[in-house]
């Protein structure tokens, strides 16, 4: 390939180039979510669409920005599976294969259609959605417990979809025939591939008019920018090393080994090198990670400790860090390893890189989050009429204090940004009731800077039901920084016809009965500074709020009133 | 009617100008005020430009009709500066409020992120046992003791407004019903907004904000038009044909409005007169449709006007809350006169979104602002002229736009001044472009073939190359470009939007039944006619399915006009699911005929027709070039960096009907300035409309 440098092209051009990137990409996002059928895409928006270099690069970061680096490693698997040539105008390349394809896990599946404008590949136009169901061992496809890759769903390697235009109706059956629920499938692919195809329509409209080589040239001036931008700012950093440790509670199987990662940053000059080799063995159950997912959440934590509002994320920040792993580790695990649960090790990984980088960026620092979690019910007798039978549901948590921030409370956290579905949605297509839908008072870690307030769900259940929780939090709670103190642990609490209660491990498949219920208590954040340094006034606002109890305040803050 | 009423009054209340036309309703001639708007006591300003008319000669006791815009309620919301308000939801949610939607909306990579300041925070927030379920069955009754406990309590704690919104209540509003007799009993002066009334819609958190907003901006616009009423009265205004602005482009009279439970209704009124005078004044030529583009200090606003209909949605965003409510369909971008250039860290050109504002303003009004804006740009360029700044009465210091542009943007990318303001410029109009294309896109729309309408003090400043841009062959500039949101409020009717939700699958759902939801609906817009003391002659009901494919998330707006006139049938029903396909299909791109359909919630507008201004002609145009006499001079003008043309510039109020200017040329008039770019012809119509067209 031909490389164009920035100096080639005027910095309008540029601009007006990016901005058009920018715009089509929320036109994609706009119409997929809006005429997707499951509730994964419409309620929760599960997704991303985006717009690529030639070598897979992101070019915009879509609202998932942590999907970019699985673009990259998906088109890199492209060119290792397909001489040039045979990537035709036309094609759309599908797969969700987390090893070959860096998909996030099998139940996301990506699609992948290159752009030829004038005779020349000037890009791709892609797309990353999660499937209601895609195989595997459970209705859903999600795991919290499985222990090979194939327990998670039919695998799809990166392949044709579409041959030059052309569906391969026989791939689509094969996908359908793999899926629970074909019709949610079918609707969601159908609406993601014209999302897909979307973008290569107006890239090639851009490109007739600006030029093939003018947009290839204005891509890599965006890259470049944005590498520039990330080492300006990491050359800014003091030189030195710091490092931090963090335990998830298990893997969802050998319930009794907490998960750990670890990070080493270096920071040498206008060079930063992440070290992921002393994290822990790679995991049985469904919690390790692939680089691409290291990647995504080594990028979140710089730009969000060096500027989130200076530095422009994209593809071209990859050459400004070096990213170090150890062999068969959870942060670089080797197939068939499980994936399913990724998103709550990718967070539980930011907080970890998070604390090493407060030593760098101190007036960034921030205590740990309460994490993602995601409820799966899979209704066995039948579901409410007319609507589907599998109920799927992703939930935030609470932000950890930072220096000078207050943790914000019932909140998707970092990497995640999902929706919480409405109750009325919930309760008129499913046959379960949601009882209560409350906050934890106390929950919050202490600290001069409280954590998040956490919140609780409460739920019964009007049918026999599998319920999938993917969860954690409950052994490690969110940590608290420079003296604060932990945040609340999570809870998973069956209740009994008798109203019994007992604690489930925070992730597992459970089979329940109708008349039975749970409720979910998210994660507090943790605190940041010292208890007592903080300042009555919000003690007694927390107080007003009841986002803290009079004994907590009297306990955590030593606050008399 | 009165023997001597004769004039129409129309006021527009921006943030910082009053503007107000008066219309003699006998010859059709327009009279234009602009005062300055009076945010500390906002009934000032306008019952001021009142007086200035009164002064010039108009007796108080002539104007007939008296119709209203105002952003006093979004300002209110924008400085935090709404009632008390007390909040009642059911018992066990408090989170609802608190997780809102989860997401957030701010930068992705922000962890200190931030919400809104909460309207109604937990200490004001009373939890009421009760509980409906999904189909609209009581499971738990209400807790009456908890409400009149509660109400107490707000009364005692100084509330003035009283928010209730309870799980379901869109399905039986018994409950909410309930409260608010109790909320009367125990504390009679207190404003109540229940959800079920305000808004009643599936969907707990967008109900829920849209009540609280109702609740919390309600006392702001009762008050001030108790204020205003009085005011009017005063001053001999005696009609009381007065009207306010809805954000759906109808008016509701104030009697309406001071009933408090339709303010949310009223969020967007200044912005959607502008929309409503586009799609009323821009005659039958633009009938294909129309782009608005309001481009004024910070911002320019879009929207879209299709077969004499301004589009509409039925949720927006209204300073970061979520409001739900029909609104005319309009987005936003920082692309004003006074949007900031500047360069990023990586060597970017960025225009917006800061903007220098009125104050200091961009480099050229020498107020102390050294950063280089949009307005700036059109000086270096030539396309402003700097000693013709509204009329004259401001001069542009070229000299300061020339080094901010060289400071800021020029040295940093090295680039001479010109290409930098060159630069800017293109930026801006792409973007503006740009937006249009999503914006048409997202909603179906393909606005090659519409007509581009400009208003706004720099709307016709850009309004060429933006055209240009998006293949548009006409542009329309009205007579008084700023003065064009003040004249859409003589352009409407009365309107009342009602709705219900009811989620249930289509096949179960009989022709009967739907008849009886509409029925019940229009039944209660017959009695607020009644209320506010309009008669029922000429009402019209409109009525709407929103609709989707089961499995879908979001719904369609699906017109049944034309269906079912005299009772809905089973063929009507089959009908509006064929309309529901092919609207999926134009929004879309596909539809699914033989997927099952849901019906989500029932729509019905009321519309009552006002007297409405009629734009007459003012002479018959008779075509010929620009006499000479319209030419006030040369300017070079810069329509690339590295050319310039030496360029006619005519004076709009000296071209005669029918008068043509052929591009490139620039004409201007006090309140704006009109670039007519190369292969344009800018012709003056018979209402003395300016239509440019592009040669083909």
């Amino acid at each position: 390939m031909a490389e164009t440098t920035a100096a080639t092209i005027d910095p309008v051009t540029v601009q007006v180039l990016r901005n058009k990137v920018a715009s089509l990409v929320d036109e994609m996002h706009y119409h997929f979510y809006r005429s997707g059928y499951s509730t994964i895409i419409r309620e929760s928006r599960d997704f991303s669409c985006v717009i690529l270099d030639r070598r897979g690069r992101l070019i915009v970061p879509p609202p998932m920005f942590f999907h970019g680096i699985a673009y990259r490693t998906f088109v890199d698997s492209i060119f290792s599976l397909y001489r040039e040539d045979e990537i035709e105008d036309g094609d759309v390349f599908v797969s969700n294969h987390p090893y070959q394809a860096g998909m996030p896990h099998v139940s996301d599946m990506g699609f992948v259609a290159p752009i030829f404008a004038q005779g020349t590949l000037v890009g791709f136009s892609a797309s990353i959605a999660h499937k209601a169901d895609i195989g595997g061992t459970n209705p859903g496809s999600t795991s919290a417990n499985s222990t090979e890759l194939y327990h998670e769903g039919l695998l799809l390697p990166p392949i044709k979809f579409h041959r030059a235009g052309e569906l391969d109706e026989d791939l689509l059956r094969v996908i359908l025939g793999n899926s629970r629920h074909p019709d949610l499938v079918r609707g969601d692919i159908h609406a993601q591939v014209a999302a897909t195809n979307m973008g290569v329509e107006r890239m090639k409209e851009n490109a007739e008019r600006f030029g093939a080589d003018t947009v290839i040239a204005a891509f890599d001036a965006i890259l470049n920018g944005a590498a520039e931008e990330l080492r300006a700012a990491i050359a800014a950093l003091p030189d030195g090393t710091s490092s931090a440790e963090g335990y998830m509670d298990d893997d969802g199987v050998e319930r009794d080994k907490p998960v750990k990662f670890a990070v080493t940053i270096t920071i040498e000059g206008d060079r930063a090198i992440f070290d992921y080799s002393d994290s822990g063995p790679q995991a049985k159950g469904p919690v390790n990670l692939r680089p691409a997912m290291v990647e995504a959440c080594t990028f979140y934590c710089l730009v969000g400790a060096l500027g989130p509002h200076d530095l422009h994320y994209n593809g071209g920040m990859g050459d400004v860090v070096e990213l170090r792993f150890a062999p068969n580790t959870v942060t670089n695990a080797s197939p068939p390893a499980p994936v399913s649960s990724y998103q709550k090790a990718n967070l539980k990984l930011v907080d970890v890189i998070l604390e090493a980088m407060a030593h760098f960026a101190p007036e960034r620092a921030i205590a740990g989050s309460g994490s993602s979690g995601s409820l799966l019910i899979s209704w066995q007798g039948g579901g409410r009429e007319g609507h589907s039978t599998m109920q799927y549901e992703i939930f935030g948590s609470a932000y950890g204090g930072g220096k000078g921030h207050d943790g914000t409370s019932m909140t998707a956290t970092h990497l995640s940004n999902l929706h919480v579905t409405p109750i009325e949605i919930l309760e008129s297509e499913f046959p379960c009731r949601i009882t209560e839908f409350s906050f934890i008072p106390d929950s919050g870690g202490p600290g001069e800077y409280r954590g998040g307030v956490a919140f609780r769900r409460r739920y019964e259940l009007l049918q026999d039901a599998m319920v999938v929780r993917r969860y954690e939090r409950a052994k490690f709670p969110p940590t608290g920084m420079e003296g604060g103190k932990d945040g609340r642990a999570s809870r998973f609490v069956s209740i009994g016809h008798n109203g019994d209660q007992t604690d489930l491990p925070a992730a597992g498949r459970f089979d329940m009965k109708a008349g039975e219920g749970f409720f979910l208590d998210k994660a507090g954040g943790g605190g940041y500074g010292d208890p007592q340094k903080r300042d009555p006034e919000a003690i007694r606002r927390d107080l007003k709020e009841g986002y803290v109890t009079p004994e907590g305040a009297k306990r955590d803050y030593g606050f008399e009133g | 009617m009165a023997s001597d009423s004769r004039y129409r009054l129309g006021v527009d209340v921006g943030g910082t100008h009053t503007d107000l036309v008066l219309l003699d309703v006998d010859s059709g001639e327009i009279a234009v005020e602009k005062v300055s708007s009076t945010p500390a006591n906002p009934a000032l300003g306008v019952l001021n430009g009142v007086n200035n008319f009164i002064a010039r000669g108009t007796a108080p006791g002539s104007i007939e009709f008296f119709s209203h815009g105002t952003t006093i309620t979004t300002n209110a919301l924008l400085q935090m500066r709404g009632a008390r308000v007390g909040l009642m939801i059911t018992k066990g949610y408090r989170a609802i409020q608190e997780v809102q939607t989860q997401a957030r909306d701010g930068n992705p990579f922000d962890y200190f992120y931030e919400k809104p300041e909460p309207i109604a925070p937990q200490s004001m927030t009373r939890e009421i046992a009760g509980r409906i379920g999904w189909e609209g069955a009581e499971i738990e009754p209400l807790d009456e003791d908890a409400v009149r406990i509660a109400t107490r309590a707000f009364r005692d704690d100084g509330v003035t407004s009283i928010a209730v919104c309870y799980l379901f209540s869109y399905a039986n509003t018994s409950h909410e019903d309930r409260t608010r007799a109790i909320v009367q009993e125990e504390f009679p002066e207190a404003h109540v907004s229940l959800s079920s009334e305000v808004l009643p819609r599936i969907r707990e958190w967008p109900r829920l904000s849209t009540t609280l907003l109702n609740a919390y901006l309600g006392p702001v616009l009762v008050d001030y038009i108790a204020d205003l009423n009085r005011g009017l009265d005063e001053g001999g205004v005696e009609t009381q044909q007065r009207f306010l602005m809805q954000s759906n482009g109808g008016v509701m009279p104030f009697a309406a409005a001071v009933q408090g439970g339709k303010t949310v209704y009223t969020l967007f009124s200044g912005p959607a007169a502008g929309a409503q005078a586009s799609a009323y004044l821009a005659g039958d030529d633009a009938m294909k449709g129309i782009v608005t583009l309001d481009m004024g200090g910070t911002s320019a606003d879009i929207a879209f006007i299709e077969g004499g209909t301004p589009l509409e949605v039925t949720e927006v965003m209204l300073a970061r809350r979520p409001l739900g409510v029909p609104a005319l369909d309009m987005t936003t971008i920082s692309a004003g006169g006074g949007s900031i250039a500047w360069v990023d860290k990586g060597g970017f050109l960025c225009v917006g979104p800061h903007s220098a504002g009125a104050d200091p303003g961009p480099a050229c009004y020498g107020k102390g602002g050294d950063e280089p804006a949009v307005t700036d740009a059109d000086i270096v360029l030539g396309y402003l002229n700097p000693d013709y700044f509204l009329g004259g009465s401001q001069s542009l210091d070229v000299a300061a736009s020339e080094k901010a542009l060289r400071e800021k943007v020029g040295d940093p990318l090295g680039m001479s001044i010109r290409e930098a303001a060159a630069g800017i410029r293109r930026i801006v109009d792409l973007r503006m472009a740009d937006e249009v294309k999503v914006f048409g896109a997202k909603r179906g729309v393909n606005p090659q073939e519409f007509t581009l309408l400009p208003f706004g003090g720099a709307g016709a400043v850009h309004a060429g190359s933006v055209a240009d841009e998006l293949g548009i062959n006409r542009i329309f500039v009205p007579p008084r470009p700023g003065a064009f949101s003040a004249l859409g409020l003589l352009c409407t009717d009365v309107v009342h939007d009602y709705v219900r939700s009811e989620l249930r699958p289509m096949e179960q759902v009989t022709a009967d039944h739907a008849e009886a939801v509409f029925s019940e609906l229009e039944a209660r817009g017959h009695a607020e006619l009644a209320e506010e003391g309009l008669s029922d002659d000429g009402a019209r009901f409109e009525r709407e399915l929103d609709m989707r494919y089961t499995g879908q998330g979001y719904e369609l707006r699906v017109s049944l006009d034309g269906l079912g006139s005299g009772g809905l049938s089973a063929d009507d029903m089959a009908g509006a699911r064929d309309r529901f396909d092919d609207r999926h299909a134009q929004i879309h791109g596909h539809a699914a005929k033989d997927r099952s359909v849901e019906i989500v919630s029932y729509r019905v507008r009321l519309r009552v027709a006002v007297p409405k201004y009629a734009p007459r002609p003012v002479g018959d145009p008779v075509e010929a070039p620009a006499p000479a006499d319209s030419v006030k001079g040369t300017r070079t003008v810069y329509f690339t960096a590295d050319t310039g043309t030496e360029t006619t510039l005519y004076e709009r109020d000296r071209l005669p009907l029918g008068a043509f200017v052929d591009g490139p040329a620039i004409i201007e008039q006090f309140d704006s300035t009109i670039v007519v770019p190369d292969k344009w012809r800018a012709s003056v119509d018979a209402y003395r409309n300016l239509i440019l067209t592009r040669e083909r």
